[in-house]
């Protein structure tokens, strides 16, 4: 980490909670897309769940964590990068549920929905910090970079290992708690290979019309709502589902 | 070539012709004839099938043995085939087969005591042995093994559906380890070695008793066959404390 970047450590930590929500929601609804009865409603389950993770446990904890860094200067984001960077994650995200809940459990499936989803969290990340606008130079520290990317990819494979082959509290609680690690170790590992050199206080173009913190409050406050009557559906359907199943 | 009619009966309808017709392709013979009805005992699935000689014992055992089939009678077709034609049989749960056609049979369930226990042991789920012990007492000898593993078959289902069913479609081994191990010790104190399970202390295995595990063993098939479908689940019972050893030793294999 950078000197001038300084963290707010009760963001930080919203941040992982923000991550683990989404991931748990995902999750919860990735696990059932194995009962899908038709292609219709496999479909559905599978956007469904990639939304959740893709916006809910990326994106959103991914602009929690920028707000929860203060880097010294005004900064505001590209707003169709910052869009993009979404549907990046999003898309990988559906990919790799979709993956990973197709037929029989077996490894390579694993490896191969982990390294979506690993792609996912990183291709997000890298696509939002491109949408950064301030005014100095950025680079990157490759070493880094490359265990952010690893981080992803490990922890995705781990998280979506207890998500579909466990059953019981492991299987709904442990398989969000690591994947909110992959999540939030991927970005702060990211954010420590992000370098930022003075240019002299040139502002980029479009930084004026770019996306300002209270912006990305409120949509993030949104994702965060949407989650959470999210996790209380899934929960009451599936209480509701339990007691009409009949011996 | 021969024609074999076989008689199966089940404990419900849905899925039954496509489930065993599959099965009966799958042995090499062809299925000329079915017909499905329902009656106070079961779903009972009426085939005649043409097919080698050689491959008959093949077939008999596949159903015999698959966790569908509660009750089975096999026979050659002849010139004719009255049988089939006729009106479905007006059998009782204990003698369902006429004996002179007999090649492969089971006793058939005490269908009805089962029904009305099942409500009972799922509101008291899992403590379920002394309503397994009062059925135990209660149906008629020959039907006891058979309604037991209807039980077992009926309430491992229903846990599955209950508390495992969600989640990814696993193999054997890890389904016997994920699934089976941690619902089978709600019940009894169980150890694993690989596809093998020793159930310690089986309160429906006491020395010189007689239900030979049977209920675990429907259980398992129950609860596995689902987490497996549409592989077919067998267990076998490798010992039982009721005959004298220890401990009650099953194996599962697909």
């Amino acid at each position: 980490m950078l000197a001038h970047q300084s963290y707010n450590m009760l963001l930080v930590a919203l941040s992982y909670v923000i991550s683990v929500l989404g991931s748990f929601t995902a999750l919860q609804l990735a696990v059932v897309i194995p009962l899908a009865r038709t292609a219709r409603e496999r479909t559905a389950a599978v956007f469904a769940a990639g939304a959740a993770m893709g916006v809910g446990a990326i994106w959103a904890m991914h602009f929690i964590a920028m707000l929860a860094c203060d880097m010294g200067m005004p900064v505001s984001y590209d707003p169709m990068l910052t869009a993009l960077s979404a549907i990046i994650a999003f898309g990988a995200c559906s990919l790799g549920l979709a993956i990973a809940s197709s037929g029989a459990f077996s490894w390579p499936k694993l490896a191969a929905a982990g390294i979506c989803m690993g792609l996912g969290v990183t291709g997000m990340h890298y696509l939002g910090m491109a949408a950064v606008m301030m005014g100095a130079y950025t680079s990157y520290d490759m070493n880094l970079v490359a265990t952010s990317l690893i981080i992803a990819i490990v922890a995705s494979i781990v998280a979506l290992w207890l998500a579909f082959n466990l059953r019981g509290p492991l299987q709904m609680i442990g398989s969000a708690l690591v994947m909110g690690i992959a999540v939030c170790g991927m970005h702060y590992t990211g954010m420590a290979a992000f370098k930022v050199d003075e240019n002299g206080g040139q502002m980029p173009a479009g930084f004026s019309g770019g996306l300002r913190g209270e912006n990305l409050g409120t949509s993030i406050f949104a994702v965060t709502l949407v989650l959470l009557v999210a996790v209380l559906l899934i929960h009451y359907k599936r209480q509701q589902r339990r007691a009409t199943i009949s011996i | 070539m021969i024609e074999l009619e076989v008689k199966i009966l089940s404990d419900r309808r849905e899925g039954l012709l496509v489930e065993l017709g599959r099965l009966v392709v799958a042995s090499g013979f062809t299925l000329q004839r079915q017909r499905v009805y329902q009656d106070s005992h079961g779903a009972w699935l009426v085939m005649i099938t043409r097919g080698s000689p050689e491959a008959r014992l093949a077939l008999e055992e596949q159903l015999a043995t698959h966790n569908r089939v509660l009750s089975f009678e096999a026979s050659l077709v002849e010139e004719g085939g009255a049988t089939f034609a006729a009106a479905p049989p007006a059998s009782t749960p204990r003698a369902p087969f006429p004996a002179s056609s007999i090649s492969t049979n089971h006793a058939a369930p005490d269908v009805r005591r089962v029904e009305s226990m099942l409500p009972q042991m799922a509101r008291d789920y899992p403590k379920i042995f002394p309503w397994l012990l009062a059925m135990e007492h209660e149906v008629a000898a020959e039907a006891r093994e058979a309604s037991l593993l209807l039980a077992g078959r009926r309430t491992g289902l229903w846990v599955f559906k209950r508390d495992y069913e969600i989640g990814g479609k696993l193999g054997l081994p890890d389904t016997i380890k994920r699934i089976a191990l941690p619902a089978m010790r709600t019940l009894v104190t169980v150890d694993q070695r690989d596809r093998q399970l020793f159930i310690q202390n089986s309160p429906l295995c006491s020395p010189g008793g007689r239900s030979g595990c049977k209920f675990f063993s429907g259980y398992l098939e129950g609860m596995l066959g689902a987490s497996m479908a549409p592989q077919t689940v067998f267990v076998r019972n490798l010992h039982c404390r009721s005959s004298g050893v220890g401990d009650c030793a099953l194996e599962i294999s697909h």
